[in-house]
């Protein structure tokens, strides 16, 4: 198991009703955690759409996960 | 197409001017009439004189009457203001416009009337009934509000504004000083001169083009291009703050434009009312600085990534949603990461909530916007702490920021521009004889070795660059407008022509099949003829 924080912004933080949480997980990727988070918080935006960061710069989705990791999921914003 | 501006010193008659601008291909007319009014400013007025230096009052007219034929798209734009001595209800000014359709020719029409009250000189000498006379600069009179530049002698239809605005004489504008910005060690006369020197367009005068608008104007940047094909919506007010419940209707580039130009006079304002496409960035991005996007959808953010990635030049990005936002600087010259390297194509606009469907609060955009004046300046000034191949994070709720390192995408120096773009066209193009190619107006370049053209002369005019010197030296043919290389069978040119284009030279094409397929064919008519 895994332990790491996760922040949301824009429909994420809407949707997970939080803009951050702990989350201790079987996940082992970013991708996986998403998915896992998604069926939790009923996420409707794909991870195709989606940004992930690890730790403050962005990183792709199957990089594997470590305790204590900052988790950043970015939605595209169009907002002016 | 015809714009004309005059000056009348007897009557007009709309009528016959309204024949001048007919035009079959024309399906919408729009016409505004100007009258000499009974009162100003609580004074009874019995009649007025007008006044004007014609030559320079006919050119700045012209002038105008020229940008809304350009900028607007419509086929005749005819304006004819009166001089001499006028009495009540007799017509001042007369606009009219024809287009093959009305919203251009509405919009045209306004834009003339109200540049022409604001620009041209005119003076009025106003006859009150209590037999006293005052002269009113017209020029300064309309001192700009946001409610726009009609202060009014002469009643316009549909009068939509009180006379609010001060209809004093003639003010002397104090000059514009950037006393507390030069106070600064870091800017100093040298900054100031370098951001007089500056231009800067802004897409989008929304809720965040407001704030970047406003600063930039305030802080003297010598050129600011707007451009913005919406009009103001009453739900726009609450965040675009630059603007007035009055101007509801009006196309927000002009009324930018108007209150910025008021603002401060030093700052060349250009206005450009249409929407961002990659069509209408592509020939005004490389005239910038920096392009700031301040756009609200994502089609839009890419068509001005792009023209500025491939011009070379820096973009400031900013996009919000509900309490939130996020900023990215995209360096000019092809440095750094870009927005592609983050969000390779662009997410489909509806997929995720704008400001009209997800709500937003108005200093949302407020402070986004500000920060993308404070980082276009910071580009400007050479200030340090630009955000470089990051982006930033913003949470209002929280107040929590985040600095989140982007770095730039292996393939980006192969083009992410390119790589996001589909479909890819065709880099081939094919002509019925070579001569065609200068015909098409295209330069043909041969691109063989020396010897191949010792060897077989191309038949036709051509620079010749052999490929490698041209791969080391694409600046040979940049700026050259649209070239075709040619090789002997088409493979080197069309390898060539990939390797430039995925550099950002994006005005050349390959020939296909090369300078045998055309030599072969040549040989076949030269035959077809002497059988003939």
């Amino acid at each position: 198991m895994t332990t790491v924080h996760v922040q949301y912004y824009a429909i994420l933080r809407e949707q997970a009703r939080a803009s951050r949480e702990t989350v201790t997980t079987r996940a082992q990727t970013a991708a996986a955690l998403y998915a896992e988070l998604t069926a939790r918080h009923g996420f409707t935006l794909a991870e195709s759409l989606m940004k992930v960061a690890i730790n403050g710069e962005f990183a792709p989705w199957a990089s594997v996960l470590n305790d204590g990791d900052e988790i950043v999921y970015i939605p595209p914003v169009a907002g002016g | 197409m015809a714009a004309t501006f005059s000056f009348a010193s007897k009557p007009v008659d709309p009528a016959a001017e309204t024949g001048r601008v007919a035009d079959p291909a024309c399906g919408g007319f729009v016409s505004f009439e100007g009258w000499v009014r009974d009162e100003n400013e609580g004074q009874r007025v019995l009649g007025l004189d007008y006044e004007a230096y014609v030559d320079l009052a006919v050119r700045e007219g012209e002038r105008i009457v020229a940008e809304a034929l350009r900028r607007f798209g419509v086929r005749h734009v005819r304006c004819v203001h009166r001089i001499g001595a006028l009495s009540l209800g007799e017509l001042a000014v007369w606009v009219g416009v024809s287009a093959p359709h009305r919203a251009e020719a509405f919009a045209a029409c306004r834009y003339v009337i109200d540049e022409v009250k604001h620009r041209v000189p005119i003076w009025k000498k106003e006859h009150y009934a209590g037999g006293d006379s005052g002269w009113v600069n017209c020029e300064r009179c309309a001192q700009p509000t946001a409610a726009g530049g009609q202060h009014d002698h002469a009643h316009h239809q549909g009068h939509d504004h009180g006379h609010a605005q001060p209809h004093a004489p003639a003010a002397v504008l104090p000059p514009s000083d950037y006393s507390r910005q030069k106070q600064l060690r870091e800017i100093g006369e040298a900054g100031q001169e370098r951001l007089r020197r500056a231009r800067v367009l802004v897409v989008g005068a929304g809720g965040l083009g407001v704030p970047v608008l406003g600063y930039l104007a305030g802080a003297g940047v010598g050129v600011l291009g707007i451009m913005d094909g919406d009009t103001l919506s009453p739900s726009n007010l609450h965040r675009q703050t630059l603007y007035a419940l009055g101007d509801v209707g009006q196309p927000k580039a002009l009324l930018a434009t108007r209150r910025l130009r008021a603002l401060n006079p030093d700052v060349d304002v250009r206005p450009f009312v249409e929407r961002a496409t990659a069509a209408s960035l592509a020939p005004l991005v490389g005239d910038y600085d920096v392009v700031v996007d301040c756009s609200d959808n994502f089609a839009t953010a890419f068509a001005v990534h792009d023209a500025a990635r491939q011009a070379g030049v820096a973009a400031v990005f900013a996009s919000i949603y509900q309490y939130e936002g996020q900023l990215q600087v995209v360096r000019g010259g092809g440095a750094g990461s870009c927005l592609r390297c983050v969000w390779e194509t662009a997410t489909p606009d509806g997929v995720v909530g704008n400001c009209a469907e997800a709500g937003v609060l108005g200093p949302v955009p407020g402070v986004l916007g500000s920060l993308q004046a404070m980082e276009t300046l910071k580009l400007l000034l050479d200030l340090p702490g630009t955000l470089t191949d990051e982006v930033l994070l913003v949470d209002l709720l929280s107040l929590e920021t985040r600095r989140l390192r982007a770095p730039r995408n292996r393939a980006c120096s192969q083009g992410c521009v390119r790589l996001g773009q589909q479909p890819a066209e065709s880099v081939e193009l094919r002509f019925a004889s070579l001569d065609e190619v200068a015909a098409a107006g295209y330069l043909l370049v041969d691109i063989r070795n020396d010897d191949e053209v010792a060897g077989r002369p191309p038949p036709v005019a051509s620079v010749h660059v052999p490929m490698q010197r041209l791969l080391d030296h694409p600046e040979i043919i940049e700026g050259r407008g649209r070239t075709v290389l040619m090789c002997a069978r088409g493979s080197r040119s069309r390898g060539t022509t990939e390797a430039l284009r995925a550099r950002g030279l994006q005005t050349v094409w390959s020939l296909e099949g090369g300078l045998e397929a055309y030599l072969a064919e040549a040989g076949a008519a030269i035959g077809a003829d002497s059988d003939a």
